[in-house]
C-alpha cells in the first residue's frame, strides 16, 4: 500500500504525476471517492506523468475520455451511469482493456464484478481539514 | 464475382477477396492494434497485392457479431461506407458461423467461442459433414460453466475456435476430454473463411443501410453482478 497526504489540488496533481512513473500499459486503476475529492486533479497529474499533452476534464457526460497524445495512452472512465452489463459493454470498456493504455475508472463500484485481476485501487478521502486529502493506493502489485 | 470480406469483430482483424470459391488474397493481423486504424490500410494493400480494382468488387461481406462492441461498429462502418460508395450489396455473416468455416473440410463438431469477459462467452454449435455445414445451435451468450455442461453431452471430438478457444479449453479440458484445439492458423476469425461463408449466403445480401450489428444479450445473473452495492465477484 502507498499513502500520501495532500494539502491542495496542486499537490494532488504532483502526487499523481509522480505515481504515474510506476505504471505501465495495461494497468487498471479503480477510483473510490466522492465528488470534490480531486479525482479529476489526480487524473490530470496522471496524464502528465504518463507523458500526455492532452487537456484532462471529467468524463461524466461522455462516459470515457481518451488521452493519447504522448507516451502511454490514458483512458478515463466515469461509470456513474453504468448499472448493467450491456451498459458497460457499450462503453467499449472491454475493448479498451486490450488497447495497451492505462485505464482510470471513476465510480468503479458500479462495475466491481467486471474489474480484471490485478486492478489497482485508488481511494481519496477528506483529511483533517477541507483542503486535505488522504490518498491511498493498494491492490494489484501495490 | 469478386467478394471483399472484412472482419474486425474480435481480437484479430482481417480482409480477404474471394471469387467463385477461390481465395485471391487475404490480410490478417492479431496484434491488439486498434482495428479502426488498421483495417482500411489492410484493404488498400490487399487490393494492390491482388491487382483488383475497387470497381471489380461485386459484393461485400462483413462479420456482424456477436463480438467486440467497438470492433463490430468499425467493421460495419467500413463496409457500409465502401458498399454505399460503389453501389453494391453486403452479406452479413455471423461471427460464429465465420469461425466454423475455419474447420471446413474436416468432418467434426465445431463450437466457436468468443470471449465476452467475466467468464462468459458467445457461442454456437456446428457440424461439418461432407463439405456441408449444419448449424446445431443458435448464436447465444452463456457462462463458460454452462458451455461445459452443454458440450459434455455432445459426441466427441469438439473443436473450439475463436478468441475464447484457448481460455475455454484450459478450463474445460479435464471435464470434457473430447475437446480439441485446431492449428493456431485456424483458431481466430479469418476473413478468408468468413468470405467463403458469405459466398454461400450471397442470396441474403442486403443494401448497406440495412446492415445491423448483432449484439447478443449477456446472461441475467452476470448483469446483476454489476449492480450497485454488489461488491463481491461470485
Amino acid at each position: 500500500m502507498i499513502h500520501w497526504t495532500s494539502h491542495s489540488v496542486a499537490e494532488t496533481e504532483k502526487i499523481a504525476e509522480g505515481f504515474a512513473a510506476s505504471l505501465s500499459a495495461g494497468d487498471v486503476i479503480a477510483c473510490r471517492g466522492g465528488m470534490g475529492m480531486g479525482k479529476t486533479a489526480f487524473a490530470r497529474g496522471l496524464a502528465r506523468g504518463l507523458g500526455l499533452r492532452d487537456d484532462v476534464s471529467s468524463p461524466t457526460f461522455a462516459l470515457v475520455h481518451e488521452y493519447t497524445d504522448g507516451r502511454i495512452p490514458l483512458y478515463h472512465f466515469d461509470m456513474y451511469r453504468i448499472n448493467n452489463f450491456e451498459g458497460l459493454y457499450s462503453t467499449g470498456f472491454f475493448d479498451y482493456l486490450e488497447q495497451g493504455g492505462v485505464l482510470l475508472i471513476e465510480w468503479s463500484e458500479n462495475i466491481e464484478g467486471a474489474l480484471p485481476e490485478g486492478t489497482i485501487t485508488l481511494e481519496i478521502c477528506r483529511g483533517a481539514d477541507e483542503n486535505t486529502r488522504e490518498i491511498r493506493i493498494e491492490g494489484g502489485r501495490f | 464475382m469478386k467478394l471483399l470480406m472484412i472482419d474486425t469483430s474480435s481480437q484479430s482483424a482481417g480482409c480477404a477477396i474471394v471469387e467463385d470459391g477461390k481465395l485471391l488474397g487475404e490480410n490478417y493481423t492479431n496484434v491488439n492494434l486498434t482495428h479502426s486504424q488498421t483495417i482500411l490500410p489492410m484493404v488498400a494493400m490487399l487490393l494492390e497485392q491482388t491487382h483488383v480494382k475497387q470497381e471489380e468488387i461485386g459484393l461485400f461481406g462483413v462479420t456482424v457479431g456477436p463480438g467486440s462492441f467497438t470492433g463490430l461498429r468499425i467493421g460495419m462502418a467500413a463496409v457500409k461506407g465502401m458498399a454505399h460508395a460503389l453501389g453494391k450489396k453486403c452479406v452479413p455473416v455471423s461471427t460464429l458461423e465465420a469461425l466454423a468455416w475455419n474447420m471446413c473440410g474436416y468432418d467434426c463438431l465445431v463450437a466457436p467461442v468468443l470471449d465476452a469477459r467475466c467468464s462468459q462467452v458467445y457461442t454456437a454449435l456446428f457440424a461439418w459433414q461432407g463439405m456441408q455445414l449444419q448449424r446445431l445451435e443458435e448464436d447465444r451468450a452463456c457462462s463458460i460453466t454452462e458451455l461445459g455442461q452443454r458440450l459434455k453431452n455432445v459426441k466427441n471430438p469438439v473443436f473450439l475456435v475463436g478468441d475464447g478457444a484457448q481460455l475455454c479449453y484450459n478450463i474445460l479440458k479435464e471435464e470434457i476430454p473430447g475437446l480439441r484445439l485446431p492449428s493456431p492458423a485456424q483458431i481466430y476469425t479469418r476473413a478468408a473463411s468468413a468470405a467463403l461463408a458469405a459466398e454461400r449466403a450471397a442470396a441474403a445480401a442486403v443494401d448497406p443501410a440495412q446492415l445491423e450489428p448483432s449484439y447478443l444479450r449477456l446472461p441475467q445473473a452476470q448483469r446483476e453482478l454489476l449492480a450497485r452495492q454488489k461488491m463481491k465477484m461470485v
